[in-house]
């Protein structure tokens, strides 16, 4: 009871503070207006391509060259050109050049990929579909490497349509700038309530109302709890707003899978609270709320916020700072699942925060047990 | 009956010791005055007793248990009125009073009677649905009190509730505290105020770096200071007179001028009135008036501690 009522008072004071109502709600829906309308044409021409032109370097043999054979006929018939390598050229080059979207370098080891990250939306449906197809074929190539009798069969595809049936993609449905900034400014709010929660605990002491909360008879767990919730709830409440704003007005595309997109949200609001307490006991002073914000900018920025980083070198400067972005994680994710029907990332996501963010909750408790007053 | 028992009760900052072993009791119905200059540790020991700081030492016993053994019980018997305002901006009057008093298990109807009550008792009755930000400071202060008596704690402790705030306000806070009492409350009341304490407390302690030096009912405290005279001397305008001088003559402890008047705290075993009038008056002053002055408590701070409870 104590809990649901700390939770409703948080919510109370969220709601009634101008600057919720303007970063949370406000802010994204007008820079998803600005955004969406002003990129509309780089997003437009991504989106009537009709082709996907992939540069295949194929070392694969026996087993796993017939695998990906049948792949490739697949994805042909869905709007993909393969062309081969051929001796001398430069793969990534050639991408670099534009005149390939993506090249695929097959071994009997596995798939590596190199994506172009110019036409971002094309590159990520490509990267999504030839990485989903690559983790099963490293997989693949281990049980032969591990079983050689096994290899033939673990190449097949599995009966039920095979891999290449579940990922197909329909090239009808690429994103449009409104879909894809509505996706990605809803995950950057989801992960702004990193600031409110890193305010939880300072706003009582700067008010002095930390003294009565700890007076009255009610457990340091329970005022814990009661935050925590207010907080989730008045996140999770902008992220709903938004969501069904951006459908209803702007039109977003938010696929057919509402529910799961939402608990993806609902996991990057869990991780951001538990971020934004995590970060405000650790670094105690008020400094921790200009801390906060800087990080949570940046990972709005790195994670494709405000304009698509599409596939970005893993190993570059902008390729680290990127796949540190819950942003980016979940962006990738919900698209993958919107656009091309694959689940695995946005399962992977959900646990990832789900996890992270059980650490960084204990971890807050653990400290806040310590603390003398709140 | 003791609502509140203290023993050995210290708390330390590092190595600075902020309360120093200090025993005190306070019984039912009483007006507890808490006396003591900024820093003597007052904050520091209510705020242990609200459980808003570990004691390094020492027990708090609230109406017979221990405050930490039994915190539910110690923390549903207390209202605490900190130093510092404790209310939301942006929550009102009324809101705020609720919230605080739901923590303490009110619900529904009584519930919003007691808000309702509690406001009406601080005189915010018509002020209910509005925010503090648009208080004035005693309004504010009002509120930090209603906050804390809705769920009608047994015993209430007010951490200087008249701080900055205009003589109106003080004086309705004042009444308050009054009230409160007589309806059944026991009251601690922190001050460095001595008139306050003066006015509305039937027992004082005296808290100095830490400790208690005296306590004991008002009279008790003025009965320690038996030796003192205090003199009050009013000065015809333009008298000129050496504050020095007369600081010389033996058996003065301390004079001070304050609008022509001096203030002069004497021996009482030394019969030094004539030299006191024969050195202003060697000056070329010219005694208006004269009087000696009953003992009070700054009289009794003052002779304890060497200090007045103002100079800080
Ligand atoms: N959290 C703290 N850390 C270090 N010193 C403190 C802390 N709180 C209070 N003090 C010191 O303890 C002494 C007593 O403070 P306080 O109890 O607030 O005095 P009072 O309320 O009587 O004015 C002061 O010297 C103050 O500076
Ligand atoms: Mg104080």
């Amino acid at each position: 009871m104590n809990v649901i009522q700390i939770a409703f008072k948080e919510m109370l004071l969220s709601f009634r503070n101008r600057r919720t109502l303007f970063f949370m709600l406000a802010f994204p829906l007008v820079l998803m207006l600005v955004l969406g309308t002003a990129l509309a044409n780089a997003f437009s021409t991504t989106a009537a391509m009709d082709t996907v032109r992939v540069l295949v370097q194929d070392q694969s043999s026996g087993a796993a060259q017939q695998g990906f054979a049948g792949f490739r006929a697949e994805m042909e018939k869905s709007g993909f050109a393969f062309t081969d390598f051929k001796p001398g050229m430069d793969g990534a080059a050639e991408v670099e050049k534009n005149n390939y979207d993506d090249y695929a370098v097959v071994t009997n080891s596995g798939i590596k990929l190199y994506g172009s990250d110019r036409n971002a939306v094309a590159s990520n449906m490509t990267q999504g579909m030839l990485s989903a197809y690559a983790d099963r074929y490293n997989a693949a190539a281990a049980i032969g490497a591990a079983d050689p009798a096994k290899a033939a069969t673990a190449f097949q595809p599995a009966p039920s349509g095979g891999y290449v049936k579940e990922l197909s993609l329909d090239l009808d449905r690429m994103p449009g700038s409104m879909d894809y900034y509505a996706v990605a400014l809803t995950v950057m709010i989801a992960l702004w309530g990193a600031m409110s929660a890193a305010n939880l605990v300072n706003s009582e002491i700067r008010q002095g109302t930390a003294a009565r909360l700890v007076a009255a008879p009610v457990r340091k767990g329970e005022i814990f709890a009661g935050k925590v919730l207010g907080n989730l709830a008045v996140n999770m409440l902008c992220v709903l707003v938004v969501i069904t704003f951006s459908k209803v007005v702007y039109h977003a595309y938010w696929g057919d899978n509402l529910p799961l997109v939402l608990l993806v949200l609902l996991s990057v609001v869990v991780l951001s609270t538990s971020l934004g307490l995590a970060l405000s006991y650790l670094l105690k002073s008020s400094a921790s709320g200009g801390l906060i914000s800087l990080a949570v900018q940046l990972a709005s920025f790195f994670g494709g916020a405000y304009f698509p980083l599409g596939v970005v070198e893993k190993n570059s400067l902008l390729g680290i700072a990127a796949s540190l972005s819950p942003i980016r994680w979940a962006n990738m994710a919900l698209n993958n699942m919107i656009y091309l029907g694959d689940s695995t990332q946005v399962i992977q996501t959900i646990g990832l925060n789900a996890g992270l963010a059980a650490l960084l909750l204990a971890a807050s408790a653990y400290m806040m047990s310590k603390r003398e007053g709140l | 009956m003791n609502v509140l028992e203290i023993q050995g009760l210290t708390k330390k900052f590092g190595n600075f010791v902020a309360v120093d072993n200090m025993t005190l009791n306070v019984k039912e119905g009483e007006i507890f005055g808490f006396l003591g200059s900024n820093g003597a540790g007052k904050s520091t020991t209510i705020n242990m007793i609200s459980s808003l700081l570990q004691p390094s030492a020492g027990e708090i016993r609230i109406l017979g248990k221990d405050s930490r053994k039994h915190s539910r019980h110690a923390k549903t018997n207390l209202g605490i009125v900190p130093q510092d305002l404790a209310i939301y901006d942006d929550m009102t009057a009324y809101e705020n009073v609720a919230f605080f008093a739901g923590l303490y298990g009110l619900r529904g109807k009584l519930l919003k009677e007691r808000t309702e009550e509690a406001l009406e008792f601080v005189g915010l009755g018509d002020r209910a649905k509005s925010r503090p930000s648009t208080f004035s400071g005693g309004m504010k202060r009002r509120l930090n009190i209603a906050c804390a008596i809705a769920h009608k704690p047994s015993l209430i402790i007010m951490d200087e509730p008249t701080v900055g705030i205009d003589p109106q306000s003080r004086n309705y806070i004042l009444e308050s505290v009054k009230k409160l009492n007589e309806s059944g409350c026991t009251v601690i009341y922190t001050s460095h105020y001595m008139e306050e304490v003066e006015e509305i407390c039937s027992r004082v302690a005296i808290v100095d770096h830490g400790k208690i030096i005296a306590d004991g009912t008002k009279e008790q405290l003025k009965a320690i200071i038996t030796d003192v005279k205090d003199l009050s001397i009013e000065l015809k305008p333009g008298s000129a007179y050496s504050l020095q001088s007369i600081g010389k003559i033996p058996g003065v402890r301390a004079v001070n001028e304050k609008e022509g008047r001096l203030s002069i705290q004497s021996d009482a075993a030394v019969d030094n009135l004539n030299r006191i009038l024969k050195s202003l008056m060697d000056g070329g002053a010219e005694v208006k008036a004269l009087q000696e002055e009953e003992p009070n408590l700054e009289t009794v701070f003052l002779t304890l501690t060497g200090r007045s409870l103002r100079d800080q």
